[in-house]
């Protein structure tokens, strides 16, 4: 298991916290707490390691296409790249929505 | 998406939506939610990433405009395991239902289960919880029914299966599963020639939903549709308290295993028929021909009977392998209950002191026996002398409903300690897993000898090592980590349930004064088992508990009693 951290920098913000996903296999959990700050700061916890370059990639191009700022924790269970994606797009979806949890 | 516009399926839907989807719509309150944060310190430390809510989702709500708690367990979690956190939870929860219902304020309890039992990687906490979860289900049967339901699609196994063995009511669809060893675990255990974990047709025969409903192990089989799931809940509410629980039916069910011969093929339609016709009021009666008593089979169990009933030879009541003896502690009334080897019973796999099928439900006969008798007098205290190396694994087991013989044996532990029965366990051996849960766990007290061949733990190390795919090396690493893992009775008293670790004993060979300093000990059990509550909080209010041995378990209390 290892601990990875990223920021980006951010300006809109959200209006509520979104919770998503299962820490099962090749799935994940995200929590997304709205931040007050101009950033959005991203823990990673992950049961597979050597995989920092392609969270960084994945990362950084979800977050050059959305633009809001939050604390973002992430328990990984081996999701893809693709799965990932999904389910951040399925947060940000969430917290701009009225419910705070989604159908998994 | 749902296809099927007429159904919608609860099984697909993860057990935060399954909690939701069967409470009022609008009323679903969640406590301890994922940004509470509260998840298992036991998982990182052993290279596992936890989980925000630890695979249990507790909720409160309406049912039919009553109030509810509705308890969920995520299988996709850990396979649904219980750890300390998960299982804190579950039993956190039903005892706060327990005190509302005991101060007039009606909250009916609903467990979804779909968990493979206790998680592994922290053993003993999930077995602490599990009798925790036990104790709080049987005490609230007696003010609201406790509904089950097992959607799939894992099933209910391990403690779990247990745990869903006491519950008045049990729903489960076609798809869902109750036994007490998963089919993997029986192939693992027993070996393929028992039975092939890969042939899933035989698997649902045997541990389905339609088969369990058709012998008595179930109560309502339900279609995976939520609407027609809140009908069967709805009126098992309804339904209440009339029906004597499952866990409860002991004669039935000792009828079952005396109308099969397990020494022949039983198949599943066999055991239906033999059902149905005990429930059209057939008796069976047990032969008792096959079995010689129990003669030279010496193990620690059938040692401390002896010395502490001071009886030679046992007379046979049941069966060879249960021993059932009433004596005096000092000046107390005691029945001592052992389980013993029997290398001739008819069930194979129960013949070096397993908890079968028949000693759990004979268990269950005897405490029961002694609950009735002393109803209207001072109630003898109840001393289960334990020695058990595990469960019987095998298929007939799992067929014949073992997970329910022990859910018996665990309601008339629980049930007599709550009547007053001073109920004291007496770890004289190995305690291990579901064996240990039937026997043992529902004591106000439990002792254990402090000795190098006393193990407490939920599965042997070679099969424990291969589910959680490491060495027997660093499983046994892990266990320096977390003492919940390890199986040395040190490390067990660590966790604050023992009363006492008895020492400067010859343990395979007493005397009179090492007998006379057990039975002291014992005696002393009894009167603090007296002099306090019924329930078996105290083991988590022990300076061990406290010091360290118990934090989450605690913590979780407290936070969901802030919630609630």
């Amino acid at each position: 298991m290892e601990t990875l951290t990223y920021e980006f920098p951010a300006s809109k913000t959200l209006s509520r916290q979104a919770h998503v996903g299962v820490v099962g296999s090749g799935d994940l959990e995200i929590l997304l707490e709205p931040s007050s700050e101009a950033r959005t700061k991203i823990i990673i916890r992950t049961g597979s390691q050597g995989f920092e370059k392609t969270w960084e990639a994945v990362l950084s191009r979800f977050f050059t296409q959305h633009d809001f700022a939050a604390n973002i924790k992430i328990n990984d269970f081996g999701a893809t790249p693709g799965v990932v994606s999904l389910r951040l797009a399925q947060a940000l979806e969430v917290s701009q929505h009225d419910s705070q949890h989604i159908k998994a | 998406m749902t296809v099927n516009i007429l159904k919608h399926s609860l099984v697909e839907l993860d057990a935060r939506n399954r909690a939701k989807s069967i409470l009022d719509e609008g009323t679903f309150r969640e406590l301890l939610d994922p940004f509470a944060e509260i998840e298992s310190p036991h998982l990182e430390g052993q290279g596992i990433v936890p989980q925000s809510d630890d695979g249990v989702v507790i909720a409160k709500g309406k049912i039919s405009e009553q109030e509810a708690l509705v308890i969920s367990i995520e299988a996709s979690f850990q396979g649904g395991g219980i750890g300390e956190v998960s299982g804190a939870k579950i039993a956190g929860a039903l005892e706060l239902a327990l005190q509302d219902n005991i101060n007039g304020n009606q909250v009916f309890p609903v467990l979804l289960f779909d968990t493979g039992g206790v998680r592994l990687q922290e053993a003993n906490y999930g077995l602490l919880s599990i009798a925790e979860i036990g104790s709080a289900i049987v005490a609230l049967r007696n003010y609201v029914p406790v509904v089950g339901l097992i959607p799939g699609k894992i099933g209910a196994f391990g403690g779990m299966s247990i745990t869903a063995g006491l519950c008045s009511t049990l729903i489960m669809t076609k798809e869902g599963r109750i036994g007490l060893n998963g089919p993997e675990v029986i192939e693992q255990e027993a070996g393929i020639e028992e039975l092939d974990s890969q042939d899933r047709q035989r698997i649902w025969k045997t541990i389905g939903g339609e088969q369990r409903v058709a012998t008595g192990m179930a109560e309502r089989l339900v279609e995976d549709d939520i609407s027609s799931i809140k009908d069967a809940i709805q009126n098992a509410l309804a339904t209440g308290n009339n029906v004597l629980p499952r866990s409860r039916q002991v004669e039935q069910f000792c009828h079952l295993l005396s109308a099969v011969d397990p020494k022949e093929d039983i198949n599943p339609y066999d055991v239906r028929k033999s059902w149905n016709r005990i429930v059209e009021g057939e008796k069976f009666i047990r032969k008792n021909s096959s079995d010689l008593p129990v003669e030279g089979e010496d193990g620690r169990g059938l040692t401390w009977f002896k010395a502490l009933t001071g009886i030679k030879e046992a007379a046979q009541r049941e069966i060879p392998s249960v021993l059932c003896a009433d004596q005096k502690t000092g000046d107390v009334n005691t029945r001592f209950i052992a389980v013993v080897p029997d290398s001739n019973s008819k069930y194979p796999r129960s013949r070096n002191g397993e908890i079968g099928l028949e000693q759990g439900w004979i268990i269950a006969k005897y405490i029961h026996e002694a609950i009735e008798e002393d109803k209207n007098r001072e109630k003898r205290a109840i001393v289960a002398i334990v020695d058990v190396p595990s469960q019987a694994y095998g298929y007939k087991e799992e067929l014949l409903g073992l997970h329910q013989a022990c859910a018996a044996a665990v309601d008339a532990y629980a049930t007599a300690r709550m009547a007053g029965h001073p109920v004291i366990s007496l770890i004289v051996g190995n305690a291990i897993s579901g064996a240990f849960l039937s026997h043992g766990m529902q004591a106000n007290r439990l002792l254990a000898f402090n000795d190098d061949s006393v193990n407490v733990h939920v599965m042997s190390k070679q099969s424990a090592a291969r589910i959680t795919r490491r060495t027997i090396a660093e499983l046994e690493e892990a266990t320096k980590k977390v003492p919940a893992m390890a199986y040395d009775v040190q490390s067990f008293s660590r966790l604050g349930a023992l009363h006492e670790l008895i020492e400067g004993v010859d343990f395979d060979q007493p005397d009179q004064k090492d007998i006379n300093l057990v039975m002291d000990k014992v005696n002393e059990a009894i009167y603090d088992a007296k002099n306090s509550n019924r329930d078996i909080a105290n083991r988590l209010k022990s300076p061990e508990a406290v010091g360290g041995g118990r934090t989450a378990s605690i913590k979780v209390r407290e936070k969901l009693k802030e919630l609630w």
